[in-house]
């Protein structure tokens, strides 16, 4: 008896084997209930390998004949993130300062401040886009509003987390001092806060850069608008010359910020 | 002259830290104030210039009652008490002019304060004051590059930037090494002279307290139960004031009560 | 005793004056140029706020009345996501193998963070586009999409991880003679299961908000209806939806949020 104990060995209790069989089991019926329903003509899947290659048959090679109009728009993607990462910088600051704990004034700016971060995080960018696209017509300025709109909740979340993680006694030592409220801001807060602040701005420039390469698809200015224009003409070479450019972009992006960062900090 | 009457501090609704504490701190001495963790020496001193809200009692400072203080009142009388922390309390990331400077805030515009456009006076007292420490050369230098004993140093020229009328020094040399501790430790009683200040330390290292004070206060429990000179600090006493735990003294007066 | 100096000024950020004005400089150039130049029609913008009007007049109160056009976008979203997280999660562990400097052979490593590099390269909503004239407007065109944006997270951590493991075991495996494939089963994935299954939830969470988006541009899903409701005018629908897929992102970051911190 002892000895046919010994010589079974399982990894898994039955127990243990039953829950994750269980768990197996749901996932496969998620799944097979997602691949059952979802609405796919089937005839069209199996040919998209084909479909794919023609199309990138299409693309090469890239076709640099616009290439002066595209680095017109590349720099005006540029800019337009910039400039939406430098408002949306000022706008976070009081937003943050209201929605950490230790430095809002009271309960209903605390709320106040989270609202604000929440619903700025939780709409994409891209959904930003379609709203001032039709508040303030296709072009840049809807671009720049969007990217704000939403970068502002992302700076504030971490800039009020670093106001939270502050140490707090050089505050207690500045109002020891009998300084104001305001100073003891200046002195004892904002130097603890600036290296997070660099780092975040620069994280977000460079993640707008991103985000704004894609504006112009829903006709929020920038290099997308040159790549929309090139998709519904067909003209599959310039498409890879565009797609070339943004992927320079985003590297150059990446070059330039992590040598802000390192420069900065 | 300070002067604590009935000083009592409770934290909610459990026993009081400070239970009707009396002291009073005339002219120019230096009181170090010495007791186990817990006595509420901290406490004593952060109720002084209210970091702690006192629950009941008076705290006055040459005539001003600093209990009755509204908040604005609050902030100029705070500029007539310096005080000095064990962890130097810094901020790391300014130079070291800024964190003397600070000491001034109190008293300079909001708009000089934002561009470091110090008043001449000021920066001349601070020249003067960090030259006397030794450490004039670190004006430019981020206060997180000094050493423990150069922090503090800033830290207590801080202080003395406000131009106070009593010095408070909370374990100002707990977080240092023994020479260190005791070069500020002399540089406070020096300083205390040299501008007719009066000075109150908590102090853990009661030979330091004994070797630099001119009157010690023993403190058990939130009360008072020694106060004399340096050299009457016997070994009864002492016994007195480290023995016991909070607990046991608690049953105690319970018994009693 | 010499007089102390009444003179103090805090050194400067950048301690060459020529670089310092110099920057000053190149940044106020940049600004009034870019001001200058940028394509903005102020005539189109000046109307924003009577068009603001307009569309928040519209948007309130939000509209429900088609719920379930909004409950199939939504669940068509779902199904693009969960679909998409298998795929990608299933494709990403290879991928993530050839990734590996530790596992993989050089030309093999290097085709590996090719392939990562590419799919992180670019913004979903840009691959979602190709992929929409590839294959056709639809949610088989949202599922490509997020495969490939899985791709780029989940491959990308999990080699580094697999980066990560201790090799004690792998070489113990070797050297009691097990050939390639029971060492990885044995010896590597036990080590990385536990990370993997927290970036499947957490890619599943992160598709589901990307699925939304990926709509826009005619990749199926809630994306695909809130596209045709802001295209129509209908300003009280658009915002029912976005109403709700804040609601679904927030409960979701919650939930998946919830289950990592208990397999962790």
């Amino acid at each position: 008896m002892e000895q046919a104990c010994l010589q079974e060995w399982s990894r898994y209790t039955p127990q243990q084997r039953f829950t994750r069989y269980a768990w197996f089991a749901l996932a496969a019926l998620v799944v097979s209930w997602a691949l059952g329903s979802v609405d796919i003509i089937w005839a069209w899947v199996w040919d998209a390998p084909a479909q794919m290659g023609d199309l990138f048959r299409r693309m090469v090679p890239p076709d640099p004949t616009h290439l002066g109009a595209i680095l017109e728009a590349l720099w005006d993607t540029v800019n337009l993130a910039t400039i939406a990462t430098a408002l949306a910088v000022v706008l976070a600051l009081p937003v943050a300062y209201i929605a950490a704990q230790n430095t809002t004034p009271n309960a209903v700016t605390l709320w106040i401040g989270r609202f604000i971060l929440v619903s700025s995080r939780s709409v994409n960018t891209i959904i930003w886009a379609l709203l001032f696209v039709a508040i303030f017509g296709p072009g840049i300025v809807a671009g720049i509003v969007a990217i704000m709109f939403r970068s502002i909740g992302f700076l504030g979340k971490l800039l009020g987390e670093a106001i939270e993680e502050i140490d707090p006694k050089p505050v207690e030592a500045l109002q020891a001092c009998g300084a104001s409220h305001f100073k003891v801001v200046l002195y004892a807060i904002v130097p603890q806060v600036m290296p997070t602040f660099f780092a975040v701005s620069i994280l977000r420039w460079d993640i707008n850069l991103r985000e704004s390469t894609v504006l112009g698809l829903v006709g929020a200015g920038g290099i997308g608008v040159i790549l929309q224009g090139a998709i519904d003409t067909f003209n599959w070479q310039e498409v890879s010359m565009v797609l070339l450019a943004i992927i320079a972009l985003v590297v150059v992006g990446e070059v330039v910020s992590s040598y802000l960062r390192r420069r900065i900090l | 002259m300070l002067t604590i009457k009935g000083l009592v501090k409770r934290y909610g609704a459990g026993d009081p830290v400070l239970k009707d504490l009396e002291l009073e701190v005339p002219g120019e001495e230096v009181v170090s104030v010495i007791g186990s963790s817990g006595a509420g020496k901290s406490t004593l001193l952060r109720c002084i210039n209210r970091l702690v809200e006192p629950t009941s009692g008076t705290i006055t400072l040459n005539g001003t009652d600093f209990t009755a203080l509204g908040k604005r009142d609050l902030r100029i009388g705070r500029r007539r008490i310096g005080m000095v922390f064990q962890s130097f309390n810094l901020v790391d990331r300014l130079t070291v002019m800024e964190n003397v400077q600070s000491g001034r805030l109190g008293y300079i515009s909001t708009w000089a304060a934002l561009t470091r456009r110090y008043p001449k006076q000021d920066i001349q007292r601070a020249f003067e004051l960090m030259e006397r420490v030794g450490i004039a050369h670190y004006a430019d230098k981020r206060a997180d590059e000094l050493s423990g004993g150069e922090r503090q140093r800033v830290g207590v020229i801080r202080a003395l930037m406000q131009q106070p009328e009593i010095l408070l020094a909370d374990e100002p040399t707990a977080s240092l090494d023994p020479k260190t501790s005791e070069q500020i430790m002399t540089l406070l009683r020096d300083l205390a002279r040299e501008l007719k200040l009066p000075v109150i330390i908590n102090i853990h290292n009661v030979n330091e307290a004994r070797q630099f004070s001119d009157r010690i206060v023993g403190m058990r429990y939130g009360r008072i139960i020694f106060d004399d000179l340096p050299a009457a600090l016997t070994d009864d006493a002492m016994h007195e004031i480290y023995s016991g735990i909070p607990h046991a003294d608690r049953q105690v007066e319970g018994e009693a009560a | 005793m010499t007089t102390a100096t009444d003179h103090w000024r805090k050194p400067p950020f950048i301690a060459n004056p020529v670089l310092r004005y110099g920057l000053y400089a190149a940044v106020l150039v940049y600004i009034v140029v870019t001001l200058s130049t940028l394509p903005i029609d102020w005539a189109r913008v000046s109307q924003g706020l009577t068009r603001a009007g307009r569309i928040f007049g519209g948007a309130f109160p939000p509209s429900f009345e088609r719920s379930g056009l909004l409950i199939d976008g939504f669940m068509e979203s779902l199904k693009i996501a969960i679909l998409a997280t298998v795929g990608g999660v299933l494709l990403s562990v290879p991928i993530a193998f050839m990734a590996a400097r530790n596992i993989a052979a050089l030309p093999v490593y290097y085709l590996g963070r090719a392939i990562i590099v590419v799919a992180r390269s670019f913004h979903p909503v840009i691959v979602a586009i190709i992929f929409v004239k590839a294959v056709g407007f639809g949610p088989f065109a949202g599922i490509l999409t997020l495969v490939v944006y899985s791709i780029g997270f989940v491959a990308k951590l999990l080699a580094e991880r697999i980066e990560e493991i201790d090799p004690g075991p792998v070489e113990a495996m070797k050297a009691a003679g097990a050939s390639f494939l029971p060492t990885l089963f044995y010896a590597v994935f036990p080590q990385i299961m536990q990370r993997q299954i927290g970036l499947s939830i957490y890619q599943l969470d992160s598709n589901l908000r990307a699925s939304a988006v990926v709509g826009i541009v005619g990749a199926g899903g809630i994306g695909a209806t809130l596209a045709n409701a802001f295209g129509r005018y209908d300003y009280d629908f658009a915002l029912a939806i976005t109403m709700v897929i804040v609601g679904v992102i927030l409960i979701s970051e919650a939930v998946s949020g919830a289950i990592r911190k208990r397999i962790a």
